[in-house]
């Protein structure tokens, strides 16, 4: 649940269990000027959501314990909080079309995070 | 006596032999009385004139019966009269004469009556004797006939009195019992031949047959030389005189080789019924007549009477008729078909995956009689494939965490470092404390990691175990998702214990201790790293991915507080959370 210099629109939450990438992540974008907000399970990603509207990127691992995992999450973020920009990561095989949320893009895991960020910069700007 | 019968014998044999009798025999006599009639006049005239006559009469009427006895005698009266008569007498002969005539007629008829009754007495002396030697004979033959019949039986027919006992065996059952001497088992109790249920069986014989019943059993006993046999065996009561049941006639017939055919039938019947595949026959009208248990297990069938049922029945409608289109005419063309269907099950309608391999079912001139199955259950196998399947993408997925994992590691390691020769040096340590996490998660399965195991994996390369560094705690087990975290970390403790704490120098020591608390509401997890011996310590002004990972992942991973204490004689961590979000089990 960390948090940065607010800078314009660049507001991502990080969703995922495993500490040692979250915190990677966090460490990545914070250093590539945005501000970064974490989860380690879906019930914390939502408190984070309802509280904090300025999010506008959610990337979220698909694998996760507690009452609904990423793709759940995903799902409830799409209803929720429509505008929002999904992307969803998981080292399975890739999940199918339609069991995304619509405008979600699956991101295999392990994913390059320069790639992802200088795709999200550009659906920003 | 002799003589007497010497004699009869000779009248016999005369009688016997001298069959003419009709006219012949009439024509015969009157020529013998007309040669005593001229004998009697050229020799001795008109005196005793019916003195030759008489013999004549007798021989006349041995040889050729009554008739021409009596014939004779008329004849003979009239010679004898001729020669007495007297052409002057009113009655041609004097009264005398007469009288000698009519009493010469009657003593000669009387005589002719006696002979004829001698004669018939021969003659059918003769039939009757002849009669009892043809009698002979065909009793003769009659009693060979049956005792070549008995003799020729390979049946052992045995006759037993009413004790049971023996009392006669065929020669062609002395062959078959191998009986080299019947007399010494002659008088012997017969059901002691028998064994087992045997000796029950022809115990129960003897009796219904001394009721007048017929029994037979199968059972078992050993010829006289020993060599065991199957028997059939009928009893039956020989009536007596009385209608009552005198004696009792046992007639056993060796069924070995049929028993040993049967038995090597029954055993080809439990081959079938004992395996585990599916095991079935049908005609070539579809029709199942044969299912052993195990089919009637795979196909829930247990309770239901397959007879009724069809080849297609065992399948869904498509594949039903797919057999019926391709499988079947394949095998009565080629010989047999084999590959995977799903049987559908009776019970549930459940698929079950099957290997099903048909071939036909041929008589003995080669025409086809029906379809023949053993059919694989291959439900077990399905599941090890989806298993094997789920298990890859498992070990995919693993794959790509631990990738994931190392990626985020190396970026942290890389993302501020100053020295790339330092950087690299860490990273290769850090990726050898990984691989040493996975190790013991990988003995595991990646269910559980023994913390003990896994702590000494981790801090091995740093010192000595037990000596500069010392672990302590109860036995316990972590969960899998923590393991790799909790290696890192200790690994990042080692390391700056290496470089500025307590292992720089000489003496000094770590040690890692942890302990099972149970509070008022959860059990807890304390786990405490302590430095002692080491140079002052001073908190530091940058804290690297080390520190961080200690602190922040720690206490994400394992849900709890982490505190680092920067005292000058020495560094304190400790970790707190609750056990059940550590640990999987605790041992004792």
């Amino acid at each position: 649940m960390g948090e940065s210099h607010p800078i314009g629109t660049k507001t991502i939450l990080i969703v995922d269990d495993e500490a040692l990438l979250r915190f990677d992540l966090v460490d990545f974008f914070e250093a590539a000027g945005w501000r970064v907000f974490d989860a380690e399970d879906a019930d914390q990603a939502i408190i984070i959501l309802e509280e904090r509207k300025e999010i506008r990127v959610v990337l979220t691992d698909v694998q996760m314990p507690g009452s609904l995992d990423g793709l759940k999450l995903a799902h409830y973020i799409r209803d929720r909080f429509p505008p929002t920009i999904l992307y969803i990561a998981s080292g399975h095989v890739p999940l199918r079309e339609d069991e995304l949320p619509a405008h979600a893009t699956f991101l295999p895991k392990p994913f390059d995070p320069n790639r992802l960020l200088c795709q999200l910069e550009m659906v920003i700007e | 006596m002799s003589a007497s019968t010497t004699l009869l014998d000779q009248l016999k044999t005369l009688v016997n032999a001298d069959r003419r009798s009709g006219l012949p025999g009439y024509a015969v006599a009157t020529l013998f009385i007309a040669a005593v009639a001229f004998t009697q006049l050229s020799l001795f005239g008109s005196s005793a004139p019916w003195f030759l006559y008489t013999p004549a009469v007798v021989v006349i009427a041995l040889l050729l019966g009554g008739g021409a006895g009596v014939w004779a005698t008329i004849l003979s009266a009239l010679g004898a009269g001729y020669a007495a008569s007297r052409p002057d007498l009113p009655l041609f002969l004097t009264p005398v004469h007469w009288g000698a005539s009519i009493f010469f007629i009657a003593t000669t008829l009387a005589l002719v009556g006696l002979v004829v009754a001698l004669r018939t007495a021969l003659l059918q002396t003769e039939v009757l004797r002849r009669q009892r030697e043809e009698d002979f004979v065909a009793s003769v033959e009659r009693e060979a006939f049956l005792a070549g019949v008995l003799a020729s039986s390979t049946d052992c027919i045995k006759v037993l009195d009413l004790d049971g006992q023996l009392t006669f065996m065929s020669e062609g059952g002395q062959r078959v019992m191998e009986v080299s001497d019947f007399n010494a088992i002659a008088g012997c109790p017969w059901p002691d031949f028998w064994q087992e249920q045997g000796y029950v069986e022809a115990r129960a014989a003897i009796e219904a047959a001394k009721r007048g019943e017929a029994r037979s059993f199968v059972g078992k006993a050993d010829t006289m030389a020993g060599t065991p046999k199957w028997w059939h065996v009928a009893v039956s009561p020989i009536f007596g005189a009385d209608r009552e049941p005198d004696r009792i006639l046992s007639v056993s017939r060796d069924i070995s080789e049929l028993r040993a055919s049967e038995e090597e039938r029954d055993n080809f019947l439990r081959l079938a019924e004992n395996s585990t595949d599916f095991i079935g026959m049908a005609g070539t009208d579809r029709q199942i007549f044969y299912l052993n248990a195990a089919a009637r297990r795979m196909v829930g069938l247990e309770r239901t009477d397959a007879a009724s049922l069809t080849i297609g029945d065992f399948f869904a409608p498509d594949q039903a008729q797919f057999v019926e289109e391709t499988v079947l005419p394949a095998v009565a063309g080629d010989g047999s078909w084999s590959g995977e269907l799903n049987f559908r099950h009776f019970a549930t309608g459940e698929a079950v995956p099957v290997l099903y391999s048909v071939f036909p079912i041929r008589d003995a001139a080669g025409g086809l009689i029906g379809y023949g199955t053993v059919t694989r259950d291959f439900r077990d196998r399905k599941r090890a494939e989806d298993d094997m399947r789920l298990m890859n993408g498992e070990l995919a997925h693993r794959l790509k965490n631990v990738l994931a994992v190392v990626q985020s590691v190396a970026q942290q390691t890389l993302r501020n470092a100053t020295d790339i020769e330092i950087a690299s040096h860490d990273l290769s340590a850090r990726l050898v404390a990984l691989a040493a996490a996975t190790d013991v998660l990988t003995q595991a399965s990646w269910r559980s990691a023994d913390l003990r195991t896994l702590a000494e994996q981790a801090l091995a390369p740093h010192g000595r175990i037990g000596d500069t560094i010392r672990i302590g705690g109860p036995s316990m087990t972590l969960k899998p998702e923590i393991a790799v975290a909790f290696a890192l970390a200790l690994h990042e403790l080692a390391t700056n214990a290496v470089k500025y704490g307590a292992l720089s120098v000489p003496g000094g020591t770590v040690t890692l201790c942890w302990t099972i608390n149970r509070g008022v509401e959860d059990v807890g997890f304390d786990l405490v790293w302590e430095e002692r011996g080491g140079p002052p310590v001073t908190p530091p002004e940058h804290k690297g991915f080390g520190s961080k990972l200690i602190e922040r992942s720690l206490r994400s991973y394992f849900r709890g507080r982490s505190e680092t204490d920067y005292r000058p004689e020495g560094l304190i961590f400790q970790l707190h959370a609750r056990l059940k979000d550590a640990a999987i089990n605790t041992g004792n």
